[in-house]
Parts: structure tokens; sequence; C-alpha cells
């Protein structure tokens, strides 16, 4: 039997046994006498571990979205020279009126700069688009944007950190790993958090999917797309030496001596979770390279995506999540660098153009395909970076840092579509009308993904933390 | 704002004495003063955004207020801004002061000198302002206090004083080996549970081993205790345990999750290595190896570089080898952000390391369920603000010396090189860059004379001395309330002191340089119930799995209550009567009858106390990493044990202890950081009181395909294959080394299963992977 197949009929027997697994619980039997009723019977058979963390929990009302990709753009995007249509900049082009005189902005003497690039309206919302992103253009009428967005502070590693932590420095749980920690996994066979990036990694590193001060289970499991090899994608995903009969017999012995000791100390918690990840890391071995090998999909999903690193990263990112994944998050990159969007300091044309092209058809072809596939319903995807970039000029030809006001777009899991959210001023710089915290975009994900941001809370060193820390709010004025 | 009203109060006596003493002026005299001097000032320079008018406006700035004496003392966002009769604990002073940018008014320009002295007289004389007596208006201030101080003490667990506890009498006949059980037993009759009984030996001397050194016994060292039957069988086993040095090696483990030790690596602002952090932790092996007492192990790690007698400077690394953060770009709102969250590692390690408080909690507003004010954090804060880092040399005297002084003469040299050239320049009038090729024949001599005398000693370098690193002072001052966190929004200053709930209203100030020294008394203070309760909280904690609090860093109101507080006590004042010796508290907990029960699961005694709070059995629990992966290598013969010294790199790779692992802080530098969390090392990013335990599919991944289980299986199972023992023998001792125990007949009936008539070595391979996979190898019972 192929493994998705395999996979399908597991799944089956899975959602058969729930209800006998609910009903041995309220006998007081728990799960692992019924763990090891399938190891002793067919060893192939399995549960969902109620013990185990990642097992799904029940969210705190209806959840719009199921499932979230974070398209991660790392550097900061400029927003007026991508969804943020501001003509007046070009009416003003050269003058530095007080708006956008701010003290953080560096070397602005050439005042604002227009865009380089071309802006067209797309699809019925008639929305402005730039001409670097011409395919994800045709997608407007999915798409939910935020204009109003604005973080703490503009350098890149506290940015990014504010993005995917909610705290500037790195020593808070990934939003990745809280969504995680408060709806457990779908899929037992794969990492319920994958993190995925071409070549670098974005700055801050595993902070951006890591577990920090929640328990090991909720980290997100990382991936370099470039150098990715299907059996290495997990560590020690595969033993070297042994053909599966074998190591299917190897792990019969573990399980009987296992279950010796177990009828030895005749109940013990983490034995039983012990005999249960063991019959999942062996099934692991075999979904998990399934997943990430894309050979198996069809010539026009591949020519959907075309064949950029970034839309290999989007094509996995649909197959994870087709397969219950919870939490994707693929962070863009090209040549290695780890704030890839931060070329626009020297250079806004030639570094967002190239930004831009490596990622624009993945992105396009990933809303596309989850839409025909009828996962766009409940999947939330979520594109943008840690900041913006400003309208005025920096130099000759960039853009610096802005934190004041940017863009980033959500589509699916119920947020409105074909929808802008909030504004910038008149040049884009700051947001000024329906601001949005990066704090608020965490609280309006969480919601969307059926938790309420104040009540999924964790008690570490004394007291209950949260994703939003003690802001964020909900903005339901997103929600289709 | 409430909080500063203890401030009015405490200066209130100072004022009122410099009111009457300082100056000479009569009451309208310091009137005219005013209205002359004064009002002028503030109306012209302050008022526009300062004032009744101006809030009209809304253009009040800081919600300060400057146009009466009332609004002066309540004042703004900052809190007040004057204080009658003390310059340096007014704010208004030290902005017009001009010192401090953020601080600094009016925002146009500074003041002139002279005015400047007038607002400092003024202030002096106790800030008067016709029509209102400032020392009535001090009083009238708001005189809630922001927490009922006494209650606390009072109600509050773990800030009642430590008095003598008497030891509950036991009528039945349960088995009672010393006070503990008494406690226990009391407890567990409450409740109608019978404790289990003692562990069998086996059990016990493999528990032992497993606490008090991660390692298993080896199956002599079983043999030769089954074989004792005298009294003191176990006690003996205890104290050889105790008395090896690697008991340090295990146990200073514990001590480095409290101080979220690492060898550097951590995140943006914060990633260069440590490569010296392991003298630290060195320094806790052998302190606990030498047992020296838990006070002086404290002041050591608080003050070590500042004591007098047992100066040292390596131990306070416990503050070092946590995170520094710096800012990656210039922007001060981040410069500020990375001292801030480095100052809050600091609060927040020392507070909960020591005291069991979360002091970092303050750092933006009082604590929410804590009596622990945003002053007690800035006064924490302002110590480690007055100490910095620098690397000092360690290790003996002589090598040291000897080192510094061929660093002198290489020094002295080059001088008597340059001096000379320089002269010579002078003398002929040439320039300095071409007097060498100038010179004449006796002085090229004597040139290269001397370089050949640099370049023979250059090459003679004596033993290069150790390099710690250490805290030391840098500063003498207190630092500002940061107002919402934000260091760059200053609030009322906060004198460097303890805590307030322990050290009373009228705690002294801290003096001496950054006050490290003073704080560390404040901490084995005997009269400050938290240190004691702490560690012999954390020690019972790490043997039994869970304290009797059990949230060993929390002893606050939303921390857990002790299940046995007043064993708590009994044993914190038992362990300070006993020189405040771990190893005698070792020997005291594991000496008694709880400690020995066996841990088997009872249905009847699950369903009252399934949490084992009670502790009517020992709590089998999972090994941490550290002590699995070195039985592992113990098991299989391949233990390196090697003592001390820098780390190992990647310890995955190497054979020596795991405490001699490189560990990254944020636990992705390193391949080996991986494995290590995978089994839950705790992260380094912060102080860890308690290891998480958690059963996932990866980690039977590692067990069953990497690399490192590999070898531990082909070492183990290539001398099972080579044995020419009997197949039977082979098998019962394999058993009793891995697992000390023999084998049930099912259990050898399983591996004959396994491997047929002829196995070769690959069967053994597997076989013995299997057995160092399984359950009970990882498994403390």
């Amino acid at each position: 039997m192929k493994f998705l197949e395999h996979e399908l009929a597991y799944r089956k027997a899975t959602l058969n046994q729930l209800s006998r697994r609910e009903a041995l619980m309220k006998m007081g039997s728990g799960f692992g006498s019924l763990g090891l009723a399938s190891l002793i019977g067919n060893s192939n058979a399995s549960q969902i571990s109620t013990n185990s963390p990642l097992a799904p929990k029940d969210p705190h009302f209806e959840p719009r979205a199921k499932r979230i990709i974070q398209l991660f753009m790392p550097g900061g995007p400029s927003q007026v020279d991508t969804f943020d249509y501001k003509p007046m900049i070009a009416k003003h082009a050269g003058k530095r009126p007080d708006s956008v005189n701010r003290k953080t902005l560096r070397n602005t003497k050439m005042g604002l700069m227009p865009s380089p690039f071309e802006f067209k309206q797309y699809g019925q919302s008639g929305k402005w688009v730039s001409d670097i992103f011409p395919n994800v253009a045709e997608c407007v009428d999915d798409i939910c944007f935020v204009h109003s967005m604005h973080t703490d502070i503009p350098e890149h590693a506290g940015g990014i950190l504010m993005s995917n932590l909610g705290a500037l420095q790195p020593n808070r749980p990934s939003m990745g790993s809280w969504l995680l920690y408060g709806l457990g996994a779908e899929s037992q066979n794969l990492p319920g958090f994958v993190a995925m990036s071409p070549r670098a990694q974005p700055r801050g590193k595993l902070a951006n999917w890591g577990n920090a001060f929640l328990p090991g289970a909720y980290a997100g499991s990382y991936v370099n797309i470039q150098s990715m090899k299907p059996d290495a994608v997990i560590s020690d995903l595969k033993n070297p030496n042994l053909d599966r009969a074998t190591q299917r017999k190897q792990a019969d012995l573990l399980g009987e001596l296992n279950k010796i000791q177990l009828e030895r100390m005749e109940k013990d918690q983490s034995l039983e979770s012990s005999i249960q990840a063991m019959e999942m890391a062996f099934r692991m071995q075999f979904s998990v390279p399934d997943v990430f090998n894309i050979q198996s999909e069809s010539e026009e999903t591949k020519k959907l995506y075309g064949d950029s690193e970034f839309a290999k990263g989007c094509l996995i990112a649909r197959r994870l999540v087709e397969q219950g994944v919870r939490v994707v998050q693929l962070n863009h990159s090209i040549d290695g660098y780890d704030i890839a969007w931060d070329t626009g300091h020297g250079d806004i044309k030639g570094g967002h153009s190239k930004l831009a092209h490596a990622c624009d058809q993945g992105i396009a072809a990933l809303l596309k395909d989850l839409k025909g596939r009828g996962l766009l319903k409940d999947t939330l995807v979520v594109w943008g970076g840690e900041f913006g970039r400003a309208p005025t000029s920096e130099g000759a030809k960039g853009r610096d840092h802005d934190h004041y006001g940017y863009t980033v777009w959500m589509a699916g899991g119920g947020v409105k579509s074909g929808f802008s959210y909030g504004a910038t001023d008149e040049f884009g710089l700051s947001a000024v009308h329906n601001r949005m915290h990066v704090h608020d975009l965490h609280a309006t994900i969480l919601h969307l993904m059926g938790l309420d941001h104040e009540k999924l809370t964790y008690r570490y060193s004394g007291r209950d933390y949260r994703l939003t820390d003690v802001h964020g709010r909900v903005i339901h004025d997103l929600f289709a | 704002m409430i909080k500063k009203t203890y401030f009015i109060f405490f200066y209130l006596f100072v004022s009122i004495v410099k009111l009457y003493s300082d100056n000479n002026l009569d009451i309208e005299d310091k009137v005219l003063f005013f209205e002359e001097r004064i009002r002028p000032v503030l109306a012209q320079k302050c008022f526009s955004c300062h004032s009744a008018e101006a809030e009209k406006k809304g253009k009040l700035k800081a919600g300060l207020l400057l146009d009466s004496p009332q609004a002066l003392i309540k004042g703004g966002d900052s809190g007040s801004v004057l204080v009658p009769g003390d310059i340096s604990m007014s704010l208004l002073y030290e902005a017009v002061l001009y010192k401090d940018e953020d601080m600094a008014m009016p925002p146009k320009g500074k003041l002139s000198d002279g005015q400047i002295k007038d607002i400092k007289d003024w202030i002096l004389m106790g800030a008067p302002w016709p029509g209102n007596d400032m020392n009535k208006l001090i009083a009238n201030t708001d005189d809630e206090e922001p927490y009922d101080w006494e209650k606390f003490r009072k109600e509050h667990w773990s800030f009642k004083s430590l008095s003598k506890v008497s030891i509950p009498k036991i009528e039945n006949e349960i088995k009672i080996n010393n006070p503990i059980d008494n406690f226990i037993i009391e407890k567990l009759s409450k409740s109608d549970i019978i404790p289990n009984s003692t562990a069998s030996k086996n059990i016990l001397i493999r528990r032992a081993y497993l606490t008090l050194i991660g390692i298993p016994p080896t199956p002599d060292e079983v043999l030769n205790f089954l074989n004792d039957n005298s009294p003191n069988a176990f006690s003996k086993v205890v104290d050889k345990l105790l008395a090896s040095k690697h008991y340090g090696e295990k146990w200073a483990r514990h001590w480095l999750d409290v101080a979220r030790y690492s060898d550097g690596h951590g995140g943006f602002g914060d990633n260069k290595a440590l490569p010296n952090a392991w003298r630290y932790r060195d320094w806790v092996v052998n302190a606990l190896n030498e047992d020296i007492p838990y006070d002086k192990f404290v002041t050591q790690q608080i003050a070590g570089d500042l004591l007098d007698e047992d100066k040292n400077p390596v131990p306070t690394g416990f503050f070092v080898v946590g995170p520094t953060y710096t800012s990656d770009g210039g922007d001060p709102e981040a410069k500020a952000q990375a001292l801030a969250e480095t100052l809050s590692d600091r609060v927040d390690t020392f507070s909960r390391a020591f005291l069991g408080m979360t002091a970092a909690c303050a750092r933006c507003h009082d604590h929410k369920f804590d009596p622990i004010t945003t002053q007690d954090y800035y006064a924490l804060a302002g110590i480690f603000k007055n100490t910095r880092i620098s690397d000092v040399k360690v290790g003996n005297q002589q090598i040291i010396d000897t080192h510094n002084s061929w660093k002198k003469a290489i020094d002295d040299i080059n001088n008597n090189i340059n001096s000379f050239l320089d002269n010579e320049s002078k003398r002929l009038k040439i320039n300095r860059k071409q007097i060498e090729k100038s010179l004449d024949e006796k002085s090229k001599k004597k040139i290269v004379a001397l370089r050949d005398e640099l370049e023979g000693l250059k090459n003679r370098e004596p033993q290069k001395p150790g390099s710690a690193h250490a805290l030391n002072d840098s500063g003498n001052s207190d630092m500002h309330i940061a107002l919402r966190g934000d260091l760059r929004k200053k609030g009322e200053i906060a004198p460097r002191r303890f805590i307030e709930i322990v050290g009373g209203k009228s705690r002294p100030k801290y003096s001496i340089g950054s006050g490290r020294l003073e704080l560390a008394k404040s901490v084995i203070n005997k009269n400050n119930p938290l240190t004691s309760r702490v560690i012999v909280n954390r020690i019972w904690g790490w043997h039994f799995g869970n304290g009797i609090v059990r949230t060993p860093s929390n002893f606050g109101v939303i921390g857990e209550q002790p299940t046995h507080p007043e064993l708590l006590d009994w044993m914190a004042l038992n362990f300070i009567d006993n020189g405040w010796s771990i190893k005698k508290l070792h020997k005291t907990i594991m000496m008694s009858a709880t400690w020995q029960r066996n841990s088997q699961y009872k249905q009847s005694k699950f369903e009252v106390d399934g949490d084992n709070k009670l502790l009517w059995r020992f709590q089998p629990k999972k090994l941490e990493v550290e002590s699995w992966r070195d039985s592992l290598l113990s098991v299989t013969d391949e233990l390196d044990l090697k003592f001390g010294g820098a780390p190992d790199g990647e310890i995955i790779n190497s054979k020596r202890r795991t405490i001699y692992a490189t560990i990254s802080r944020t636990g992705d530098k390193f391949k080996s950081d991986n494995f290590l969390r995978l089994f839950d090392f705790p992260a380094a990013v912060s102080t860890s009181p308690k290891r998480a335990s958690s059963t996932v599919p990866q980690q039977y991944l590692f067990m069953l395909n990497s690399n490192f289980m590999n070898q531990r299986a082909q070492a183990l199972g290539r001398s099972l294959f080579e044995s020419k023992d009997k197949r039977n023998d082979i098998i019962k001792d394999v058993y009793q080394k891995l697992y000390s125990r023999a084998p049930e007949t099912r259990e050898i009936e399983l591996a004959y299963k396994w491997l047929g008539d002829n196995p070769n070595v690959e069967s053994w391979n597997l076989y013995a992977q299997v057995l160092l996979s399984a359950h009970e190898m990882i498994q403390l019972r």
C-alpha cells in the first residue's frame, strides 16, 4: 500500500476508534491499555494519544481557519512599491513634507521618491497593484489587505521577532508554537508546525519557530527547501542500515519489552506515552518523506507553481496543510540573505523586482491551488514582513525601514476577500486610519483559528504568558 | 503613583531637619525668594506645557502640572518631581540640570546657572509657596500603601519567619527512619493511605547511584550491596556516593539549570561565545563536591569578586553566563530595550534562583500578585546597572605573575627601542619614520640587539594563565524607575537595597560600590525566610521529581502552596543548623523511609492521590538526558570520565559526560543542542526551575536511527557477540549491567526468539539497541 493511502486508512481508523477510546477513557482504563492492545494485535493500528501534548484540543470557539500558512517576507518589503498605491508621492516628488520627515529615517535629503514601478487596477475590487506582482494581482479578489500595520522598532531582528513572537527579544514562544499548544496537531504522523526557507533562515533563526518556554513538542520543525532531502526533513528520520521489515521486527521487540516493564509497573503514564510515541515514530519514517516529495504532483500543478525555490516551498506548504499540518511558515530568501527584502536600501527597483519575481508566481499558485481544492476556505494565508519601507528616498534609489506604517495581507481562512482595511497617510509612511499593531494581527489570527488571545496562556516563571503579552485587539472588521 | 508616598514619608523627616537647620531665612523672606526668583521662571519657561491653562488647551505634556505646590508633589507620568528639602530626590532639579538628555528641561534651552542655583536653593529651603504649608501638603498626599505589608508577612506562608516546628507523633506502625517520615506519614494517615513499603535492594542502589552520580551501579557494586546485611549498608552506599567526585558532576547540572548556564551563542545582539563559561561550571562542580556551605555558595556567586576573605571572581559567572543584549543598530529605542532586557535577566535570575520571587514582573508596574514594587525591581536592577562584565585571570598566582612579568619585559624592550629611536630622531633632526636608515653603526647594533632580545623573549612565553568571565563593579549610583519598563522614560529614583517585603520599610540602602556584597548579605541573612526554604525545596524536588512547593522558583501568591509546610520549615531550620550543608541534607532525605519507598502503582492509593502529593510512593520518573546518555555510555563501557575543563563541543560525538557539552543559549548553534533539547534539556535563555518531561516520537527516531544509538548498540552488541559465555549467562549479565536486575523468564525467551540459533553480530547489535532504547534504561524508579 502506498503510504498516503495508508495514511488515509489510518485516519479513517482513527476516527472510528475515537468514540471507542472515549468510552474506554470514561471507564477509567485510559488509552494505555488500548495502545497495548494495538501493539499486541495489529502493530500498524494506531490511536491519537490523549496524553500526547500534540493531541487535538478543542478551540475556545468555532474556528474560521483550521490551519495557517505564513508567507513571511523578512527584510521589509516596501508597501508603496507593492500593494499600497500612493499617487501623491509622484506629485510631491523630491519634497520632504513634515509628515514624512521622521527622525529614524536615514539620508532622506532627496525627499519623496515615486515608485519605479507601474501600478494597475485588478479584479472586481479594482485593487491597485504594482507590476512586480502580476500573478498575485490576479488574486486580489481573494485577498484581504491591511494597509495600516505598525510595529515597535525599525530594526530587523527585533522587528522579525515581534512579527513571529510578539516580542522584541528571542525569549518567547513563536506564534506557530502557541497555535500548536492551543490546538494540538491534526496529523499525528507529521510535525504540527513546519518552518521552511530557501537557503537562509530569517534573522533570529530558531526563535522564529521556537517554543521558548512552552514544552518541546510545540517547537516548529525547520526544513531548508534548497538542500531538502525528503529523508532528512526530521533528524534521524531514517535508519541507514535497516530495511523496513527488520525495523518493524525490532520495533515490535522493543514494544514487547516495554510492555513487560509496564506490566511490572502495572500502570505508568510516561511509559504508556512512550509506547505510543514509538509507534508514531515508526509511522513518521514513511509519512514524512512522502509529504515532502513533490514528484508525485501532476504536470499541470508543477507548471502552475513554476520552478523557483520559493514556489517549491509553496507547493510543499499546500501538501503539508492537506495532510493536516497545523502551521506552515515559509520564509522568503534569495542569495542566502537572511533579510532578503532589505536590499531595498540601495536600490528599490533592482532589489524588489528580483525578490517579487522569485515569489510572485508561487504565491499566486498557492492561492489558486488551495482554492481549487476547497482548502482556502479554512486555510489562512498571511503575507508580509516585519515592517515596510518609507516613501522618501534613502540615498538616490533606496528606501529606509518604515515601522510607522506598512502592509500585510491575508487570504482564505474566514477573512473578507477583495477587501482593504486601514490606511497610511497620503504618502504611505505612517498608518493613520484603523491602525493595526502586530499584537492586533496576532490577536486576530488567533481568533480566526478559534482561540481567544487573552485565554491562550501558559504559566511560566510565575506569571501567565500570552502571545500578545498585555496587548492585542481582535479586528472583527476583517472577518467575512 | 502610590509607591512614591513611601519615599515622601521617608524624606519628610530629612526635609524637616533641613528646613530648620540649613538656612536662616524667615518665612517671609522665603516667600519673597519664591515670588522673585522662582515663580517668574516657572511661568515663563514651564507653564506653556505644564499648567492648568496648558491642560485646558490640550497642550499638557507628561501629565505634569507645575503651577501649584500640590501638583509638583503629585507629579506627572514620572511620579513626584519635588521633594522639599532634597534636591537628589527632586526630578525638577534634575531636569533643569540638563545632564540627562531624555529629561532635560525646558526643551528650548538650558536655564541660566543662576536660575538653576535658585531652584536648588528654593528646594533646599523646603520649597516654600505662599499660602501653603509644604509639610502639611506632604502629609496629606496619598498615604495609601501599595500592599498591606503586614498582612502579607503574617498570612502568606513563604514570608512568615522560620520558626521551630514540632515533629508530629505517629501512633501507627509504619516504618519511620527520621523526622521527614513523621511529617509525611501524618498527612498520609489523614487521607487513610498506607505508604508503599521499602523498595527492593536492587532498585534502591540503582536509585541512589542514578540520583547522586547519574551513572548506574556496576553489577559488582549491586552484588556487594545485596550481600551486605549490616544495618548501615545503605548508609554506606550514600556516603560513598556523596564522596565521589561524580556527585558534583551530577548535581552541578541541577544548579546550572537554575543558572541558565550556556557557553554563549545567544540570539541576535547576544550571539558571541563565552569560551570560558566552563570555569563557572567547574566552580559549581567543585563547590558541591567540597560541600561549601550554601550561604557561602550564594555569596560567592553574587559578590565573589568583592570579598576580602575567599575572594574569587569566578563564581560571579552565575550572572555572566546569561544573556547580555546589545542592539544591532544605533536606534535609541532599541538600545534602551537591550539594556532593559539585560537588567531584566539579572533581576529575574537573581530573584527566582535565590528567593523564589518573580521580581521581574515588577518591571513595568507593581507586581500584580506579590508584594514587589517597581521600586524593588529598580532597586535590584540598579545594582546590576553598576556592574559590568570583564574577563579575569584565574588559576595559580605564580603562573599569573610569571606571565605578567613576561608581558612587562616585552613592553619594556619595546619602550626602550622606541624611546631610543625618538631621541635619535630629535638629535639628528631626521623624520622619525626615516630614522632607522640614518643610524650610525653603533646605534644600529644596539637596535638589532634589542630586537633579538625581543624575539627571543616572545618565543619563550611562559604558561598562559586561564581566564574567566566575571563581574566587577562599574559604578555606585541609583537608577530611576523606568516608566512602563521604558528606560528612556524616567520616573523617581529607586535607591539600591533589598526588597521591602523581606527587608522591611527601614532596610538600609546599599552604598558600597554596586551594592552586590550587601545584596548577598541580605539574601543569606537568617531573618530572610526565603533563601533556606527555596534551596531545601529545590533539593527535595530534584530527589522526588516535585518539590514540597511544586513551583520551585515561585514562592509567591500564585506559586503553589507547600504540600507539607511544616516539613519544609523543619528541613530549612535543620539545614541552617547543619551549617547550610547540602550533603547533609541529601543524607537526611535519602535515609528517610519516604525516599526509600518502592514506586509501585496502587489503584486504591492512586485514586485518592494520583499526583502523589502525599508521597505514598517514590514517584517513578524519566531520567534527565544527562543521566540517560551517561548511563548508555557507561553500560557499554565507553564512558570517558575525564573530570572538568573546557567543554567538549558536540557532545553527541564525544564520550565524555553530558555536563561537558557545549551549550548554545538559543539551542540552535550545535547539533548536540537539538539532541539535548529533544530530551527536555532546558532552554538556557532564562532560569529553569524544573525540567519538563515530554514524550515525543522524535525521541524514538533518535533511539532507533541515530548514529549515537547505533554506535552504542554496536559497542554492546559486539561484546555480547564475542562473549564466550553461555547464551543464558550473556543475557543474564547484560540485564544486570543495564538494569541492575536479573531478567524474567519471558524476557530471556524473547531474547532467544530474536537471536535464533546462530545469531550474527548484526542480530546482537539490533538486540543491544532494543535493550538500550527500552524504557527501563531511561526510567528512574
